[in-house]
């Protein structure tokens, strides 16, 4: 509770934080921001020649089919990958002002969401200009953002607080997320994988978010509401987990760096 | 009993820190694994068992020599590191001045720059406003407000900073031997805008080296050596007795 009068009384903070993070990470290019969003768009070209004609791999309408699973997975390899730095990089101004430091994770992940919901908007263009069109279920779109932005939140938490002891954390972490990648369901469907590993891809929160994603997007259906309950409970032990975790180290943060 | 507690505004209770000196630190998970055995750090006690209670309302001068800890325990109030053992309470709405311009941006104009370095303190965008006008005037830097920061000399980057940490709304100031900002006007200034917060009822903590300012301003003096206290008292009791050690 303590958390959230914080935030409420640092709100100015938080926001030009998340401003911050938003523009800054493009300063001095000359397309500026729109590389947050040319970037995924190029990656999804490569991919979607990659797959259906070296791969082979045989679905219908495959562009659309990945567009609407590697959006969010790209939503959350940015968040993972500049949660690692949060702390860090902000190390010179934690050893000279008191703030709840928890605004560093928080900021990121709410920087990742604002990015992913312009994507959102690029998302739903292509599909109607692709002819899969849009349908009612597209209102269960915020439900599962909200599974998957608890889990960022969790993660974030943790991976900012970790990193500050270990800086290899940020190259393991590198390595995992290219292993997930493939350990999702993103560039193929569970069905086209044996039985026994389609239970382990379950696993993985991410497989459920995606599945998720893509039924509402893009299968037009409403997702499997019990493994998006179950994701939703573990991402929020996740996130009290990571709180809780973040703040007993982060009481030696500033001799650490 | 429960009105006496409501008068203090910190409280500091058996307090202890140590810091571990590196000499070589390990960073990286290699070397926490191949030598998670070598204890090499020495461990410096810092602070001591601090014990010590600050009413509302006063000014309190901490005096020492270089490394007794008085930049430690002011760090420790305002929760930038936390004691090994011990505790500290602090009632009321702390802002630190322990670095100046913690936040600002070079590229960005001096009004920016106040709204980032006002928002670290905790203010809204509300209360920024506010005080906007106050701050610009305050640090005389009309002219040059909206120019980047890097273009000011270190004078007017300084007295902007100051401007903004003196304006922010809180009830406890700690201030670590930074008033010796600008030229003989400015340090005036910043002297008469003391004994206004003072008049206001807020609480001053604050670490100098200048006797005569610190007789000027304080209430009370704590003399902290090697990590303990050596005397609290009146102010002129204490700087005379330490002006004395200190010949």
């Amino acid at each position: 509770m303590k958390l959230f009068k914080d935030l409420y009384q640092y709100r100015e903070l938080l926001k030009t934080n998340v401003q911050k993070e938003i523009r800054g990470k493009y300063k001095g290019a000359w397309l500026g921001i729109l590389w947050s969003f040319l970037n995924p768009l190029l990656m999804l070209m490569v991919y979607s020649l990659v797959f259906p004609y070296i791969m082979r791999v045989q679905i219908p309408n495959y562009t659309m089919f990945l567009m609407t699973a590697l959006m969010p997975w790209n939503f959350f390899t940015q968040t993972v990958a500049n949660s690692s730095f949060a702390v860090i990089s902000a190390g010179n101004i934690l050893k000279k002002v008191y703030f709840p430091r928890e605004i560093l994770p928080i900021s990121i992940v709410l920087s990742n969401v604002v990015n992913f919901l312009i994507t959102f908007i690029i998302i739903i263009v292509f599909l109607l200009f692709s002819g899969v069109g849009i349908s009612w279920t597209i209102l269960l779109f915020p439900l599962v953002l909200i599974v998957q932005t608890l889990l960022m939140f969790g993660i974030a938490f943790i991976l900012s607080a970790i990193t500050v002891y270990a800086r290899d954390v940020e190259h393991i972490v590198n390595v995992v997320v290219m292993a997930l990648f493939y350990g999702t369901p993103i560039v193929y469907t569970l069905d086209m994988l044996p039985a026994k590993f389609q239970t382990i891809l379950y696993l993985n929160p991410m497989t459920s978010i995606i599945d998720a994603y893509r039924d509402v997007l893009f299968y037009q259906r409403i997702p499997n509401l019990t493994h998006l309950g179950l994701v939703a409970t573990v991402s929020v032990v996740i996130m009290i987990f990571g709180l809780w975790l973040f703040r007993k180290l982060q009481k030696n943060f500033v001799e650490e760096l | 009993m429960k009105t006496k507690e409501k008068e203090l505004a910190i409280v500091v209770k058996d307090v202890y820190k140590d810091f571990k000196l590196f000499y070589d630190k390990a960073n990286t998970l290699k070397e926490k694994l191949l030598f998670w055995n070598r204890n090499d750090n020495d461990v410096l006690h810092i602070l001591k068992g601090i014990n010590l209670e600050i009413e509302k309302g006063k000014m309190v001068a901490l005096i020492g020599t270089n490394g007794s800890g008085k930049s430690t325990l002011l760090k420790l109030m305002t929760k930038i590191i936390y004691p090994n053992k011990g505790e500290i309470t602090v009632n009321g709405k702390l802002a630190s001045l322990l670095e100046l311009g913690a936040g600002f941006h070079p590229d960005f104009s001096g009004r920016e720059n106040i709204y980032f370095n006002a928002s670290i303190f905790g203010m809204t965008k509300k209360e920024i406003d506010k005080r906007v006008d106050d701050i610009i005037e305050f640090a005389e830097l009309e002219q040059f407000i909206d120019n980047p920061i890097r273009t000011y000399s270190s004078g007017m980057y300084m007295r902007l900073a100051f401007s903004v940490a003196i304006n922010v709304d809180a009830d406890i100031l700690l201030i670590d031997e930074i008033l010796a900002v600008g030229d003989q006007h400015f340090q005036e200034k910043c002297h008469a805008k003391m004994k206004e917060l003072k008049k206001e009822g807020k609480t001053l903590v604050f670490v100098s080296h200048s006797m005569p300012t610190v007789n000027e301003f304080c209430d009370e003096a704590v003399w902290l050596q090697d990590g303990k206290i050596r005397m609290i008292g009146k102010t002129k009791e204490v700087t005379d007795k330490y002006l004395e050690a200190c010949r």
